[in-house]
């Protein structure tokens, strides 16, 4: 082997080594723990609290060994049904109002304002209001929230 | 050569600059033995490298610093391998150093005009040692927290100054978290700078005065 074969050869090993270093560095730099987001159904009130007609606020309290909730959804019933609606802006997660005169949710940090559909009628938000999934059993209303468990 | 090299040669210009440096005339009796500064080099970026995956996890604080050597050495994939080879680069980077210096000195390359080099090479050498016992803390263990204990106990015994010295080097009157930030912010910001300061001026030297003739 005269040394310019040498040298092609060292270099192919040389770019061998490398790849091989720079896989193993990404397998290194990559978490392993990724948690992803879970729903969460929680016991929010009896059935016959639920609103005939129109939007009413209920406050719920959820606890695991990790953190404790202390929040509110906006319960919606109409002919179209019961549909539950998540308080935090699309915007930047401040929490919306609703209110009963202007039929309309409002949220206070950027004038965000969505109509009783959670649709954006006006302001910064990017997507309408969440609608959380629940569930009634026996009488008893469930909502799912979603958590990184 | 290749495409990309001369692409890059176009840009960069890297031929011609350093065509003195590659083209330059080495002793004709070079053996082995004049491999041993290069392989301590080596395994200088080998610390380099394998410290900067390490400080993604380590953690330098009283309560975490155990626990993220632990879960750098048993949950994150490679991560013991990483360990590893900055322990093991830490030890044989000061053995090649010695012996690196010790063929110096039986070939006689510290004589004039390469007498400061043998200075800087010296205080690379107390750098590498320094390094060494800061990074000896980190994990914070039994055996990290003795040790540190009995070596700035050490500096204590220093006429006069050394209770005031030892203070300075532990930030307090004990081993505690001040002195592990201390230690962490020494090892991982100062000595590879200064160490890596004293290296340029090492190598430069050698490139100006060139390889010294066999005894």
């Amino acid at each position: 082997m005269d040394r310019r074969d040498f040298l092609k050869r060292f270099i192919k090993a040389f770019f061998f080594a490398l790849s091989l270093s720079i896989i193993s560095i990404i397998s290194y730099i990559y978490p392993t723990k990724i948690k992803q987001k879970k729903t969460f159904y929680i016991y929010l009130t009896e059935e016959e609290n639920l609103p005939k007609i129109g939007i009413r606020r209920f406050e719920y309290i959820f606890k695991n060994e990790e953190k404790t909730i202390n929040s509110f959804v906006f319960l919606k019933k109409d002919d179209k049904g019961l549909a539950v609606f998540s308080p935090f802006c699309t915007h930047l997660g401040c929490l919306v109002k609703w209110n009963n005169i202007q039929k309309e949710f409002i949220c206070a940090c950027h004038g965000g304002r969505f109509d009783v559909e959670g649709k954006v009628i006006a302001g910064p938000p990017p997507m309408p209001l969440e609608r959380l999934p629940f569930d009634i059993k026996d009488g008893k209303v469930y909502i799912g929230i979603k958590l990184y468990g | 050569m290749g495409k990309v090299f001369d692409w890059l040669d176009r840009q960069f210009h890297l031929i011609s600059p350093h065509k003195r440096f590659f083209q330059r005339s080495v002793p004709p009796d070079l053996n082995y033995t004049y491999c041993f500064g290069g392989i301590a080099f080596t395994y200088f970026l080998i610390l380099v490298f394998s410290g900067l995956l390490l400080s993604i996890y380590y953690v330098p604080s009283e309560n975490d610093a155990y626990k993220s050597v632990m879960i750098i050495t048993n949950e994150v994939p490679l991560g013991w391998v990483i360990r590893g080879m900055h322990k093991w680069s830490a030890s044989f980077f000061i053995i090649f150093i010695i012996i690196h210096a010790i063929r110096v000195f039986v070939s006689k390359a510290y004589r004039p005009p390469r007498e400061l080099n043998w200075i800087v090479g010296s205080l690379t050498l107390i750098t590498a040692m320094a390094s060494g016992f800061t990074g000896y803390l980190l994990p914070w263990d039994q055996k990290a927290y003795w040790a540190t204990e009995v070596g700035t106990s050490m500096v204590g015994t220093i006429p006069f100054i050394g209770k005031y010295l030892m203070y300075a080097i532990r930030g307090g009157a004990e081993v505690n978290a001040a002195t592990l930030i201390r230690f962490y912010s020494m090892h991982v910001l100062y000595l590879p700078l200064i160490t890596g300061i004293l290296l340029w001026f090492h190598f430069h030297m050698i490139k100006r005065q060139g390889i010294s003739a066999k005894l």
